[in-house]
């Protein structure tokens, strides 16, 4: 899909594509390259953690580790940019001008083309203050929402459905033919994030003396998720005073798991019914699973039956939810004209 | 599909990225760019329809506190995303048709914390980035931002029962339940100020709910009674104190607030907020409904003591409507043994859960259905 970059001058354009995650942030360039982080900055709290953490401003899984030094931001997270809070704002930006030095080869003079996808409720809300936090980097970008890049990313033009489930937010959007507008989309909060409290709530239930944190949980989420069916008992280990100690948390994965299974089926055939009749059936062939939550096991088959029961329903999973919004936005750079890029 | 539909799609869809970003760019930033597609005689055509967009919304914003969040103002112009906003937004600013948003704004709120001065909203960069009035707010398909408070916490136990019952427990529990039971539908985003045994001082509660730009704010407690063998249930908004007695619980749930004179007075200055307290009332009224007939299946004797009006210092910092329930009363020792019972708490949950939900369909409604709230609130200040 990327164009060989051989064939560019050194001077030339880097395209990329970015997907503003709640959680996770990705960018795919059109050199090849792909990353990802953490939507997470910190900022030193003061001089004696600047001296300790020995850098200005961390990011990701670094900036986590070191979070009782720093300032934390996760600046996506109610899926809306705080304005006023001018750190919020920076941290977005630190954030954009980060992922694109993860991709830029050493001669960083290089122009940046960017496309942008921020969760549905962040495009929005905060489309100015987002082109604002990208526009010192990039020499020309486009702002879109993030289920419309992984739907054009994978093709899926006229009459499908994206399901994207992230970490804040579940997105949903109905292509036809046509940018979504706001009617076409929804956006519903109980997501990956959910999923985790609800395991963390049963699971303190279950095993009171058992020690645990949020990020042991998306840990043995992540690994062992799952919907409908149990297929093999799901086992961790999880300390209990000290002893690391084996605990049986099928039942407790499951429930937390299908916690949002309602919300989706019910927000997926809302948005369906909107449609003319002749179209609904066409739309619920075609419904894709996107984002970090699309991995859970069972879940396509969940709800195709679910959905199903209102008339003959497909849904399949993206290929590669990690960077599916990261390298749909990319796809709408190349493709798009160069004289729009010159005129925006 | 064949190649040549997808093609031509594609370049439909390219065209659209673009022009919706052409209105969306900052005018601050932005060269400006040479008015491609629209003409200036289609400027002239949207100009009268976006004058009554802004007036419709208006006169919603005026009736509705709730909606007095972010707003997108590209938004309005979803339909015609091709028109610059920034630009007709100038051209209006010199065109008298501004005339009649002046005499609405000038005299419907005085003393409201917002004024409502033509020359504010007339000024684009006021819409831009202010954004107060989003459309779909206005229409109801907004995602509501519920802040839950449970009372006290860490050092500041609340109110005791005689068997060691503590009220910030209690009421902590509540509050978790009640986020998970608000967040089934997802159509809620539901925070809490405290997620643990932890104290936090009563600004920070303000602080915390007015930064997350909650549309509603309930706080929960449980009272304490010296005449053990009462049972009470009553639901507060901000006010001037009523009676002795709700003085006298104002003051106890106040303690340990940290709020500065200085603030304090500020505050003061939006009691004049007929909105929200209004919103609040309706608020309080709903729960305060929904959990006394809950409670009285399990206290025959407990009583309703309805909405009341005192001076929390939390109900009055916070920007959105916001209530103070005092569920129960811990000092009766059957009550407080109910209390230790995590299906009663689930049930008082549920209770609480009606009450706002109740509030929030019943707002919905009125807001698609264009109730006229607005109006009648405009004749009563005239
Ligand atoms: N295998 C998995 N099973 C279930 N959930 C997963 C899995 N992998 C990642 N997730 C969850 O997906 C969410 C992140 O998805 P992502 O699309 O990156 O979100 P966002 O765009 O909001 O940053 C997190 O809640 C994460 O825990
Ligand atoms: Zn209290």
């Amino acid at each position: 899909m990327a164009k060989n970059s051989s064939t560019k001058k050194a001077d030339e354009k880097l395209l990329v594509g970015i997907d503003l995650g709640t959680s996770r942030s990705t960018i795919s360039a059109d050199n090849n390259k792909k990353k990802w982080v953490e939507s997470y900055v910190g900022w030193p709290r003061d001089f004696i953690s600047r001296k300790v953490v020995g850098k200005p401003i961390l990011f990701g899984e670094e900036a986590v580790k070191h979070r009782l030094s720093l300032d934390m931001y996760r600046p996506l997270k109610n899926g809306v940019i705080k304005e006023g809070t001018a750190r919020d704002e920076e941290a977005v930006k630190e954030l954009i001008r980060h992922l694109i030095s993860l991709v830029q080869s050493s001669k960083s003079d290089t122009k940046i083309r960017a496309v942008v996808g921020v969760p549905a409720e962040s495009f929005k809300m905060n489309k100015i203050a987002l082109k604002k936090a990208v526009a010192e980097f990039a020499e020309a970008l486009f702002v879109v929402s993030e289920p419309f890049a992984v739907a054009y990313g994978v093709g899926a033009l006229d009459n499908t459905m994206v399901i994207d489930i992230g970490a804040g937010t579940v997105d949903f959007c109905i292509m036809h033919g046509t940018v979504p507008t706001e009617e076409d989309q929804r956006t519903v909060l109980t997501a990956g994030d959910y999923i985790d409290q609800q395991l963390f709530t049963f699971l303190k239930e279950r095993y009171p003396q058992a020690d645990f944190n949020l990020n042991m949980i998306r840990r043995f989420k992540e690994e062992h998720s799952f919907v409908g069916k149990i297929e093999k008992n799901v086992e961790v280990e999880i300390p209990v005073e000290g002893k690391s100690t084996v605990h049986n948390i099928t039942d407790e994965v499951k429930r937390a798991c299908e916690s949002i299974l309602p919300a989706i089926v019910e927000s997926t055939l809302e948005l369906i019914a909107k449609f003319d009749p002749e179209y609904q059936d066409t739309i619920r062939e075609n419904i894709i699973l996107a984002g970090g939550g699309s991995q859970i096991n069972g879940l396509a088959e969940y709800l195709e039956e679910a959905i199903g029961e209102y008339g003959p329903t497909k849904v399949r999973v993206v290929e590669d939810p990690l960077y599916g919004g990261a390298d749909g936005a990319l796809q709408l750079a190349i493709e798009m004209p160069e004289e729009y890029w010159t005129e925006s | 599909m064949p190649n040549s539909d997808k093609t031509s799609i594609k370049d439909s869809i390219l065209q659209r990225v673009y022009e919706d970003n052409l209105a969306i760019s900052d005018p601050y930033t932005k060269k400006s760019h040479p008015a491609r597609s629209p003409s200036n005689r289609v400027i002239f055509h949207v100009l009268p329809v976006l004058l009554i967009t802004v007036l419709f919304a208006l006169i919603h914003f005026i009736s509705d506190p709730i909606s007095r969040r972010l707003t997108d103002p590209v938004a309005f112009s979803a339909k015609d995303s091709i028109y610059p906003w920034a630009k007709i937004i100038r051209d209006q600013q010199s065109a008298p048709t501004g005339g009649p948003l002046i005499s609405y704004g000038g005299d419907s709120i005085p003393g409201s914390e917002i004024s409502f001065d033509a020359q504010r909203l007339l000024n684009y960069d006021f819409l831009l980035n202010q954004n107060h009035v989003r459309v779909s707010s206005i229409f109801g398909l907004d995602i509501q931002t519920i802040v839950i408070d449970p009372g006290h916490g860490g050092k500041d136990p609340g109110a005791l029962g005689s068997q060691g019952t503590r009220e910030k427990d209690i009421v902590l529990d509540i509050a978790l339940r009640l986020r998970d039971q608000l967040m089934e539908s997802g159509r809620y985003r539901v925070l809490l100020t405290r997620e643990t045994d932890t104290f936090i001082s009563l600004s920070d509660r303000v602080k915390f709910s007015n930064f997350n730009k909650a549309d509603l704010f309930i706080s929960l407690h449980i009272n304490a009674l010296e005449q053990k063998e009462f049972n009470v249930t009553e639901t507060f908004y901000f006010g001037p104190p009523s009676d002795e007695y709700t003085l006298r619980l104002a003051e106890q749930e106040n303690s340990g607030s940290e709020i500065l004179a200085r603030d304090f007075k500020n505050m003061i200055k939006r009691i004049g907020d007929v909105l929200k307290e209004q919103e609040s009332a309706t608020l309080a009224s709903s729960i305060q409904r929904s959990l006394f007939s809950n409670m009285e299946k399990y206290d025959r004797e407990i009583a309703d003591n309805g909405t009341k009006i005192a001076p929390f210092v939390v109900l009055l910092g916070v920007d959105a409507p916001s209530v103070l329930v005092e569920i129960s009363c811990i000092t009766k020792s059957e009550e407080e043994e109910n209390l230790n019972n995590p299906v009663y708490r689930e049930k008082i949950t549920s209770s609480l859960k009606g009450g706002i939900k109740g509030y929030l369909i019943k707002r919905q409604t009125q807001v698609v259905k264009g109730d006229d709230d607005g109006e009648k609130f405009l004749n009563k200040k005239s």
